[in-house]
């Protein structure tokens, strides 16, 4: 089974956000989940990036790469990056795997890698 | 609205203190009581971040007031993540502004060296967006790396001009004997030398260790008033002349122009709004550089240089930031060389500015200083508080 992770369109004017709110950003006419899921892309280019090495607890590695990507349709996210040497502007591709295990929780996002 | 006025101030050393929660939130409210001889107060409003989860103790406020015996007196936390301290001072303005109280003390503590600097982390990235954000490992300084690296690419700041802040901000809390950091630094130590990368580590790239505030405890208080009790004090005016505060989305990346800080422009603006004053009357300023890239961004968002040529770094780089230059900003170290619990930093930042428009700073006095400005920054950027003083008289 592939997982998605998704944007979420106002179903009043069509703006997209991510992640989910309760009221449209945009136009604020919506009430509570008069939104449409829309699969977010895979594909984007790196918008910034780090390599962070002061983690939380749980992550058990050295470091961890991290990028704010623009996909395809404008949308922004923010997800764990593996790729050798990052350059802003790069193509990336994400596939939607564990991010993060807290005890038993597997927390499921998007990982990026060049494309 | 009623003019508002400190009347009294008081602080700890920011370091790792022995003494409880509740404590460190009470000892500097006895040094303001003392500093305004005055005691009787309406309402106490403690900030702070933390109590519940890194000291185990909920209700903080209550346990205060009692520390303190100002029973029956009101009593409540103002938690606003980061910009606590400020948030706090805003609603005892509020108050006192209102005719609801004449005099308010307002208090903020954080004893974060309970737990260690990675359970001090983890604690802070609480305040990211817990399904985009927070799943992923991000933390705060994740969130300033990947920040300053667009500010880098845009403006032109380098590795070197994120030193000068530290070196600056460190080296000036030297002067503070309430500071946390005390150990002078130099763009060789950290930057040039041989052994600067061991020494200034990366800890998410492109910032290192020393572009990094530290984990402090620490508490500070400011009592405000009503211009009656005010005139009544045998203490300098200082007026609480405007307070300003904007939000800006939970998740960084859905900012429309990633390299804007938008919170810390509205809140500044209405807070100079309120003052009826301008960046350029601002004589002092305590700006919130939890890292260093923020001094240099929050130094052009708030007004005091322009922001579309960069022009912060280059006033840096011109030394117009250092006490005796035409604009000291952190003359107190910062939170960089202060230290920063959580909690307590707006207040702190009030203290330093109280001090420094009273003129009894010391050796890191700004000369003539008559208006001072203090920007505290909650989340990264989400949500920002900004105050303005006058000296009156
Ligand atoms: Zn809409």
């Amino acid at each position: 089974m592939s997982r998605e992770i998704y944007a979420y369109k106002c179903r009043k004017c069509g703006h997209l956000h991510y992640p989910y709110r309760m009221v449209c950003r945009n136009c604020g006419e919506n009430e509570h989940n008069e939104f449409d899921q829309v699969p977010l892309p895979k594909r984007g280019k790196l918008l910034t990036w780090t390599r962070a090495y002061s983690l939380p607890a749980d992550f058990e590695v050295p470091s961890l790469g991290l990028g704010i990507v623009e996909l395809e349709n404008g949308i922004r996210i923010t997800g764990q990056l593996r790729v050798d040497d990052p350059k802003i502007g790069m193509d990336v591709r994400g596939e939607v795997e564990i991010v993060r295990r807290e005890g038993y929780d597997e927390r499921y996002g998007m990982i990026f890698y060049e494309a | 609205m009623r003019p508002v006025y400190v009347i009294g101030i008081g602080i700890t050393s920011f370091t790792r203190l022995e003494y409880p929660l509740s404590e460190i939130a009470a000892y500097p409210a006895m040094m303001a009581m003392k500093d305004a001889g005055w005691k009787e107060i309406d309402h106490l409003y403690v900030a702070n971040m933390g109590s519940g989860r890194v000291n185990h103790q909920t209700g903080l406020a209550s346990a205060v007031v009692d520390t303190l015996s100002l029973t029956p007196a009101g009593a409540e936390v103002i938690e606003n993540g980061p910009a606590s301290g400020a948030s706090a001072i805003k609603t005892g303005l509020m108050a006192v502004a209102s005719g609801l109280h004449d005099v308010v003390m307002v208090t903020g503590a954080e004893r974060m060296r309970e737990v260690n600097n990675l359970e001090a982390t983890e604690f802070i990235a609480t305040l990211t967006h817990p399904l985009a954000e927070y799943i992923y490992g991000v933390t705060l300084p994740s969130l300033a790396a990947m920040f300053t690296r667009l500010y880098m690419e845009k403006y032109g700041v380098t590795e070197r001009h994120l030193a000068m802040v530290a070196v600056k901000n460190q080296n000036n809390a030297l002067l503070n004997e309430f500071a946390h950091l005390q150990q002078e630094i130099s763009i060789e130590g950290i930057l040039d030398s041989p052994e600067a990368m061991t020494n200034n580590p990366y800890v998410a790239e492109p910032l290192r260790f020393f572009d990094c505030c530290p984990v402090s405890d620490g508490g500070a208080c400011v009592i405000l008033a009503s211009e009656e009790v005010a005139r009544k004090v045998e203490r300098p005016l200082v007026r609480l002349a405007g307070v300003g505060q904007a939000t800006d989305t939970h998740a960084v990346h859905e900012r429309e122009e990633p390299t804007d800080l938008l919170a810390v422009r509205r809140a500044a603006a209405k807070s100079f709004g309120m003052a009826g004053l301008t960046p350029s009357d601002v004589d002092v300023a305590e700006l919130h550089d939890a890292f260093t890239i923020l001094e240099i961004v929050e130094s052009e968002e708030v007004g005091f240089f322009p922001k579309g040529e960069g022009e912060g770094h280059l006033a840096l780089e011109r030394g117009e930031t250092a006490v005796g230059g035409k604009l000291p900003i952190n003359p107190s170290g910062g939170l960089k060389g202060r230290g920063h619990p959580v909690g307590a930093t707006g207040v702190a930042q009030a203290h330093e500015i109280v001090h420094q428009l009273r003129g009894e700073a010391g050796e890191r006095q700004v000369n003539d200083a008559k208006v001072g400005f203090t920007c505290n920054f909650g989340g990264f950027g989400n949500n920002v508080v900004c105050l303005t003083f006058v000296r009156e008289n």
